[in-house]
């Protein structure tokens, strides 16, 4: 029995040690690009530091000085995302009380058709859409980037998985005798019911946002609708080379905000990541 | 069924119909026309382009730069992807076990997922930053004398393919992490109870049990990673100078389709048979493991194990 029990906790310290190697591996290059942004190039020049320095001002004011507009960026890195999310969850939760409510003709078909879509690369179209786009007058517009995620398969599947999980005909079949139309019932009794559902897909629809690059980068031109990264995009070039602070402090604007929203909603993101694969 | 109810399923369709559009207008239209342009000699530049045939395709075989840039893809993303399902399935194993209780695994994991949120056009200018010739990795080699000089590691080809590989394993291990748990707590404990009783060990419970009900989970994760691998650009794109340098060693199947598109004079039609091959052979990778290696009833075998082992017992 003594040995049984030292034997386990052999095994449990091996893996505690496993598990904050892959922490530090993970957690490191986010706290020094956090630290770097409040360091002065010259600090970074000298030497590592994992503690925080004073100059996140100056950096800024660095950034600004080269023509960043990293106020604007974020603006419009914002509105996409808000206006995507709304967008995304309005949408995807109507297909899915469709799919999940009603009992039509091809509608096994159509909730296949919805797991298809999901292992089909559409990015990969994005050629055809930008020509397409520029033939209606759409390119450099957010539009471009809002309005196709009307149709936006993995979020479908992700409502129809939640809204699967509740049990609600009843409060429908209520609704009904109370004389609501069937629209009517999805915005009053079953929309405020799937809060949890909606927030958790409004999350992940506002990070894929937040964090896409190549589809704004093909789509959108005039400098000042850029958005977050496409102007990490321009970080890169000769104007910032040796301004080391700045450059890091920009990056660090892009993924703070990100790290807010999951410090906020982790509970949600951690359980809905498992949702959308699990129960297929 | 009520003639009321029968009527009342046609709003199933009402409500599926602005997905049904947004799809055709925003979806299917683009690949159609994706493909139309790909047999034409299209540029941004010209109003008039000519019909061509496959020559488009022609001209990526021709050459070796299409293909390597598929090689590139493929190697990058089974570099990253092993891993990624190796370590999930070990610490999923660990943070399962009841006999190890493991402390804070909410925490760990939620810790491990957090790189997966982050922007990846600045997690890959980050590294470029931490990797440059004046940053700090070669600050912390070169001062705790692990390299006897600074050097250029983004001009050499395997430590930069490398750095690619692990940040796509960085940015993917925590996500893979928290699937496969969820998948092994969905599994029945009873199972394991069973096998105990007939003197199995832990690792041919792993192997017999764990495995074979992970499967549809585990074809999940390997589908949509393939989906997503064979579309990587941000990162490839962004570490080095957007054309997969040194030596075109990370230039990826996107970056290719993405150099196309921005050469001088707009090459759409060039651009878009880059997508279309590229398109085809992800669709059929991802569609034909979907349905190849999934048994209809794995799912059906979860839900009624516990059914069939109470029966066995009785």
């Amino acid at each position: 029995m003594f040995n049984y029990k030292l034997a386990t906790n052999i095994q449990r310290t091996f893996i505690y040690i496993v598990l904050s190697i892959l922490l530090i591996v993970t957690i490191v290059p986010i706290w020094l690009l956090i630290v770097n942004a409040t360091r002065s190039t010259t600090e970074i020049q000298q030497g590592l530091s994992i503690l925080p320095s004073t100059h996140l001002i100056e950096n800024y004011k660095i950034l600004l000085g080269k023509g960043l507009n990293l106020p604007r960026g974020f603006a419009n890195s914002m509105f996409l995302a808000v206006t995507s999310t709304i967008v995304t969850v309005y949408f995807s939760m109507l297909t899915a009380y469709g799919i999940v409510v009603y009992e039509f003709q091809g509608k096994k078909f159509f909730s296949n058709f919805i797991v298809v879509l999901v292992m089909i690369p559409m990015q990969l179209s994005i050629i055809g859409f930008y020509q397409y786009m520029s033939k209606l007058g759409l390119t450099d517009n957010y539009a471009a980037l809002i309005l196709p995620l009307i149709a936006n398969a993995g979020a479908v599947f992700f409502g129809k998985q939640y809204l699967e999980s509740m049990i609600m005909q009843d409060l429908i079949d209520a609704a009904r005798i109370d004389g609501a139309s069937e629209l009517g019932i999805f915005h009053l009794v079953m929309m405020p019911l799937a809060v949890p559902g909606a927030a958790t897909m409004g999350i992940f629809a506002f990070v894929t946002s937040w964090n896409n690059f190549f589809n704004a980068f093909i789509l959108i031109s005039s400098i000042d609708k850029y958005t977050l990264p496409m102007l990490v995009q321009t970080l890169r070039g000769d104007v910032y080379r040796t301004e080391f602070g700045a450059i890091y402090l920009g990056l660090a604007a892009t993924i703070v905000p990100i790290i807010i929203i999951y410090a906020l909603f982790s509970r949600y993101i951690v359980s809905g990541i498992a949702m959308g694969a699990i129960k297929e | 069924m009520s003639i009321a109810k029968f009527k009342r399923n046609y709003y199933g369709y009402f409500f599926i119909t602005p997905f049904i559009i947004g799809f055709l207008i925003f979806g299917l239209y683009p690949v159609y026309n994706t493909l139309a342009l790909s047999f034409t000699d299209t540029t941004l530049m010209s109003k008039n382009a000519d019909f061509v045939g496959l020559k488009n395709f022609e001209r990526l075989f021709a050459d070796d730069v299409f293909m390597n840039a598929v090689k590139n893809t493929w190697l990058i993303w089974i570099l990253n992807f092993f891993p990624q399902i190796g370590i999930a399935l070990l610490l999923s194993a660990w943070f399962t076990n009841v006999r190890l209780k493991i402390k804070g695994i909410g925490l760990w994991r939620a810790l491990f997922f957090l790189p997966n949120l982050l922007v990846p056009a600045s997690v890959a200018a980050l590294f470029f930053a931490f990797f440059s010739f004046y940053g700090p990795v070669n600050q912390f080699m070169v001062r705790y004398g692990f390299l006897p000089e600074a050097m250029h590691y983004l001009q050499s080809i395997p430590i930069t393919r490398g750095l690619v590989i692990f940040i796509q394993w960085w940015m993917w291990f925590g996500q893979t992490v928290i699937i496969v748990m969820a998948g092994m707590t969905s599994i029945p404990i009873a199972l394991y109870e069973a096998a105990m009783v007939d003197g199995a060990t832990a690792s041919q419970m792993f192997r017999r049990i764990t495995l074979p009900l992970l499967k549809p989970i585990l074809i999940y994760i390997f589908v949509t990673s393939l989906v997503g691998g064979m579309q990587m650009f941000d990162i490839p794109f962004l570490l080095t100078d957007g054309r997969g340098s040194p030596g075109g060693s990370i230039q990826t199947n996107n970056i290719l389709m993405y150099m196309k598109f921005a050469s001088s004079k707009g090459h759409i039609g060039a651009a878009s048979s880059v997508g279309v091959l590229v398109f085809i052979m992800t669709s059929i990778c991802a569609l034909g493991i979907f349905y190849f290696l999934r048994e209809r009833d794995d799912t059906v075998v979860i839900k009624s194990s516990k059914k069939s082992l109470f029966k066995k017992n009785t």
